[in-house]
């Protein structure tokens, strides 16, 4: 117990070593804190940025949703890229005696989907103030017949043993979003990240007397 | 503790080596911890959004047998009315995350029960609708695959054209 008691007793000053020691551990706990927190902050950021694209997939595939349950025929063109210009036709819910057309696209241009009089589907995206190197992309909006183009083999294989009137009825949405952060300096490495957002619908009005107009 | 008095009252009030030591342990220890809080709640927004998507799936699964039921449906089928809840099943991605890899992709299972026909007494019509029952089923990136996978039920309802 002597040992300690005379070390702290002594304990006047610094030597050359414990200076230099205590230097070069500063050194690493500042640049370790100062990586520890620009990591934090592109974890927050990549985060941020993948909710961000999550919210604006889910709200364009549930308002599309919405609208093709409601509708009484629908309408498929190409359009640019891997994009489908889609034209819903739906009953004037208040008046029951003429039909409304909704018309949807994507503009790759400015990252967005607009549908009815070219409203954007959510102003908040993409975000007005990208960080360098960040970057969204619309990779696929299409809306197709019952798995016309799905992954999935057993559905695919179903496809053929199924009705005119189911096909024609049924749609698959596919909506797929690109986020990418550039590498910004040298030896960097980009960072993607892309989600499909996808949705069945059975377009009931299309096989029953809505469609003529026929309500009460 | 005499000692440790005696310490206190020669200390110069600079810092010294030892309390330097401690407080990088200190700021090492607070950056780890901060560290797993952000991955933990990364983490778990990422399930909450894998959740939202098996809702979305099993709500299309049940979309497709609304429209099978409207307009092809044959309710003498007993392969169609038993439904798929003990057999294999390919695979739907659930989560597709870096496009440039497959190996962090999270899959998902969609498997439909029996179908019920529900025939209302007071209508005396039949079978006035049926009911369908979807499961998804996935496990979590990190969980074990001897474990009960995570799952999402849906129910829904649909007439058949005849009705």
């Amino acid at each position: 117990m002597n040992a300690p008691c005379i070390k702290f007793r002594r304990d006047d000053g610094w030597t050359f070593i414990e200076a230099t020691i205590s230097i070069v551990i500063m050194a690493i706990m500042v640049l370790g804190l100062t990586i520890v927190l620009l990591a934090f902050r592109e974890q927050l950021d990549r985060s941020w940025a993948v909710r961000v694209m999550d919210q604006y997939g889910n709200d364009v595939i549930e308002q599309l949703t919405h609208e093709l349950r409601n509708a009484t025929d629908v309408e498929v063109r190409g359009s640019v890229g891997n994009t489908h210009r889609i034209d819903v036709k739906y009953l004037d819910p208040i008046r029951h005696d003429i039909f409304l057309t909704s018309h949807w696209r994507a503009d790759l241009r400015n990252v967005r989907i607009t549908h009815g009089n070219n409203d954007r589907v959510d102003p908040a995206f993409p975000p007005q103030q990208l960080g360098r190197g960040e970057s969204y992309e619309i990779i696929q909006f299409t809306l197709s017949q019952y798995a016309a183009d799905s992954p999935n083999e057993w559905e695919r294989a179903d496809r053929n043993r199924r009705k005119a009137s189911f096909l024609e009825a049924s749609y698959d949405i596919r909506f797929k979003i690109r986020y990418t952060r550039a590498a910004t300096e040298v030896g960097g490495r980009n960072w993607t990240v892309e989600k499909e957002y996808f949705n069945r619908v059975y377009v009931r009005n299309k096989n029953l007397i809505v469609k003529k107009g026929i309500t009460d | 503790m005499k000692c440790l008095n005696s310490k206190w009252r020669d200390d110069a009030g600079s810092i010294d080596f030892i309390q330097i030591v401690v407080g990088l342990m200190i700021v090492a220890i607070a950056s780890i911890g901060t560290f797993q809080a952000l991955n933990y709640g990364n983490e778990k927004m990422n399930q909450q959004m894998r959740y939202r998507k098996a809702i979305s799936i099993a709500r299309s699964a049940v979309e497709y047998w609304q429209g099978r039921i409207h307009t092809d449906f044959d309710d003498k089928d007993p392969r169609v009315l038993q439904g798929n809840l003990n057999q294999v099943v390919d695979p739907t991605v659930l989560d597709l995350g870096d496009p440039t890899t497959d190996l962090d992709d999270v899959e998902c299972y969609v498997r439909y029960g029996r179908l019920d026909p529900i025939d209302l007494l007071e209508t005396g019509a039949g079978v006035d609708y049926w009911r369908i029952n979807v499961k998804v089923t996935w496990w979590e990136p990190n969980q074990s695959r001897n474990t009960d996978p995570q799952l999402v039920t849906f129910t829904g309802t649909m007439v058949s054209a005849g009705i």
